[in-house]
């Protein structure tokens, strides 16, 4: 079992050597395709996801359709089918894959300035190149890069990471260490959510849980999650500037 | 296939670019000569959990992202296995050097009498295009020509051969990142090539046809095209779109002249073990310039007070248009391509120190 808890206790080291409050290496560009408005690459450890955002542009099948006066966000998640250990094709009508396109939308319909592009769709597209844990929340991070970079405006980035608890069961509570940011063994076997935060530390703007968990144990995994979503916004931060940094060094040298 | 018709050229602008390409030598837009390529950008081995892969940009923005991963599974029917192939296969086992890769190459050596072991159903290329549903007319036909390349020399399907109750099953999954601007074939045919050039696969440890047991470390796993240094090696094949304007041939043609080809070919190349590269396949693509407009003559246009347009009726019309066979303005391209120039094409790509090897060259140097 992956996560024996005795050998977590002696150490207080997880399998890949982190300590509960430790982020994996993150690591991203933006820019990264000419072809399309805004692209990204992100990696969160092995979980690597591309993104790129077309838009805001005319909708092709504009017809009858009834307009808002907002922009209206469009995502779709492509899930490659050498991304796992095994090769598994997934289709496109996944349920899975459908809430989780659905998360992300409304997440950006939120935090986009939609009211300024009414009548248009911002068409996102994800796909997902290796996975090993955090899916939901890599993919927010990369499209708050490809957005940034389409030159879309937002009220602020949309971070997100994973926390899970240790333990899930009543009487080990002393063991019950909320960790941060899991991979995917550890997925598979321990309770976790993605939570997201936009426009300040404590405004949770997505927060999924699909596992189950104890009441008790939730206040300390979303406190130890909103910390590991300040890290990564000013990572994210960090990409953006030095990308803009680099633009401008080119074009003022 | 429906050919790509979204070309913005006015008749005019047609012309000028056919005549320019059909000087010699041609004029192309970009100033390349006939058979230099657009750079690109190439990287392998980008996936940590795929056997292979590779990630190549071209110069207009186009991005495909291939994936190859093996399973073994179980051969449906036990094959005869020659004897000699038999013998052949009791190399050095396990620790360090795959015996099973041994055979497959000693195989092609020996002639076709002791290869064939393969089947094609070993294979399986999936293409996704965003944006496109997997049963278009794009994917389907993109997967059948770079399928049908891979299998046609035999040469990968041999290799995947375990003993004769196993064998592996090799997925290959490309992934056209962009939208498809231009006709993706020759990026995804190279990807591949990079792809496959970077596959391997984990070390066999057990012997015969026992149930195969492999080499858990990563380190010892052999590469399914093993580069070696002494002899030449055999490597998959590429696939070049060539195009022709009048007697000029160009590689590497850009959208803007595709739109004035008079025929567009995609050739497959593949090398042996000599070292020579043969053609595996060959494909006629419909010219993008057979949908484009012709442009008026001035006998027929109101705009330069001609009043042939009123006073001529349709036959006229049609005989006159004729007539000028598209010397005084544009017309789209009809009729064939001579026998002569697609020989001429082929040997371009194949010939020692032509365009296929160079291509080749290039792509086996690509670092990690």
């Amino acid at each position: 079992m992956p996560l024996d808890s005795s050998i977590y206790t002696l150490s207080a080291l997880r399998l890949d050597g982190r300590r509960w409050n430790e982020l994996r290496r993150i690591n991203g560009q933006i820019s990264t395709q000419q072809a399309a408005d805004g692209s990204s690459y992100f990696e969160m450890g092995n979980t690597k996801i591309v993104c790129t955002v077309n838009g805001p542009q005319e909708q092709k099948r504009g017809g009858g359709r009834d307009q808002s006066n907002e922009a209206k966000v469009e995502v779709e998640i492509g899930i490659a089918g050498f991304s796992g250990v095994d090769r598994k094709r997934r289709m496109r009508n996944d349920k899975r894959i459908q809430e989780m396109q659905y998360t992300i939308s409304s997440a950006f319909q939120n935090t986009l300035f939609t009211h300024l592009y009414p009548h248009s769709t911002i068409a996102i597209n994800l796909h997902v190149l290796s996975q090993d844990g955090s899916l939901l929340a890599a993919c927010l991070n990369a499209c708050t890069l490809a957005l940034i970079d389409a030159g879309i405006p937002m009220s602020d980035y949309i971070a997100a990471c994973t926390t899970g608890s240790m333990a899930s069961y009543a009487d080990k509570e002393d063991e019950a260490d909320p960790l941060l940011d899991l991979n995917g063994l550890e997925e598979q076997e321990l309770p976790f959510l993605t939570v997201g935060t936009s426009g300040g530390e404590d405004k949770v703007s997505v927060l999924i849980m699909e596992t189950r968990v104890q009441m008790a144990r939730l206040e300390a995994m979303i406190s130890v999650g909103l910390d590991g979503c300040k890290q990564i916004r000013s990572i994210l931060d960090g990409i953006v500037r030095a990308h803009g940094k680099k633009v401008l060094e080119s074009k003022v040298s | 296939m429906a050919p790509y018709t979204n070309i913005p050229l006015s008749p005019a602008e047609l012309s000028y670019l056919h005549t320019s390409l059909s000087q010699q030598p041609p004029l192309r837009p970009d100033g390349r000569s006939p058979t230099q390529f657009r750079p690109l950008i190439a990287e392998t081995d980008i996936l940590p959990s795929a056997n292979g892969s590779a990630r190549i940009c071209f110069a207009d923005g186009t991005e495909a992202i291939v994936g190859v991963k093996a399973e073994v599974e179980k051969s449906r029917l036990a094959h005869t296995v020659p004897s000699n192939g038999e013998a052949a296969g009791q190399g050095v086992l396990g620790l360090g050097k795959g015996s099973a890769r041994d055979v497959g190459d000693e195989m092609d050596v020996e002639g076709d009498e002791s290869g064939g072991k393969g089947r094609d159903a070993w294979l399986e290329v999936a293409i996704e295009i965003p944006g496109m549903r997997d049963d278009d007319a794009l994917p389907v036909f993109l997967s059948a020509m770079l399928t049908e390349a891979l299998l046609a020399d035999g040469g990968l399907k041999d290799r995947l051969w375990i003993n004769s109750r196993f064998h592996w099953r090799l997925y290959i999954d490309i992934l056209l990142h962009s939208q498809a601007l231009s006709y993706p074939l020759p990026l995804l045919s190279l990807t591949t090539h990079l792809a496959l050039l970077s596959t391997r696969l984990p070390a066999l440890v057990s012997e015969k046809d026992e149930d195969p047991l492999f080499n858990d470390d990563w380190e010892a796993s052999t590469y399914l095209y093993p580069p070696t240094t002494t002899t030449q090696h055999q490597k998959p094949p590429v696939t070049l779109l060539v195009m022709s304007v009048g007697a000029t041939i160009l590689f590497d043609p850009s959208k803007q002249e595709l739109a004035v080809a008079d025929s567009v070919l995609a050739i497959s190349a593949a090398q042996s073990s000599t070292g020579e590269l043969r053609m595996v396949a060959l494909r006629t693509i419909d010219p993008p310039s057979r949908l484009t407009a012709a442009g008026v003559p001035n006998v027929l246009n109101t705009t330069t007070g001609a009043t042939g347009a009123q006073t001529l009726s349709a036959a006229d019309v049609l005989a006159m248009r004729e007539k000028d066979q598209g010397q005084s303005v544009w017309r789209p391209p009809r009729g064939g391509v001579p026998r002569a120039l697609v020989a001429k094409m082929i040997k371009m790509v194949v010939e020692r120190g032509g365009v296929g090897e160079e291509v080749m060259e290039g792509l086996a140097n690509v670092e990690t």
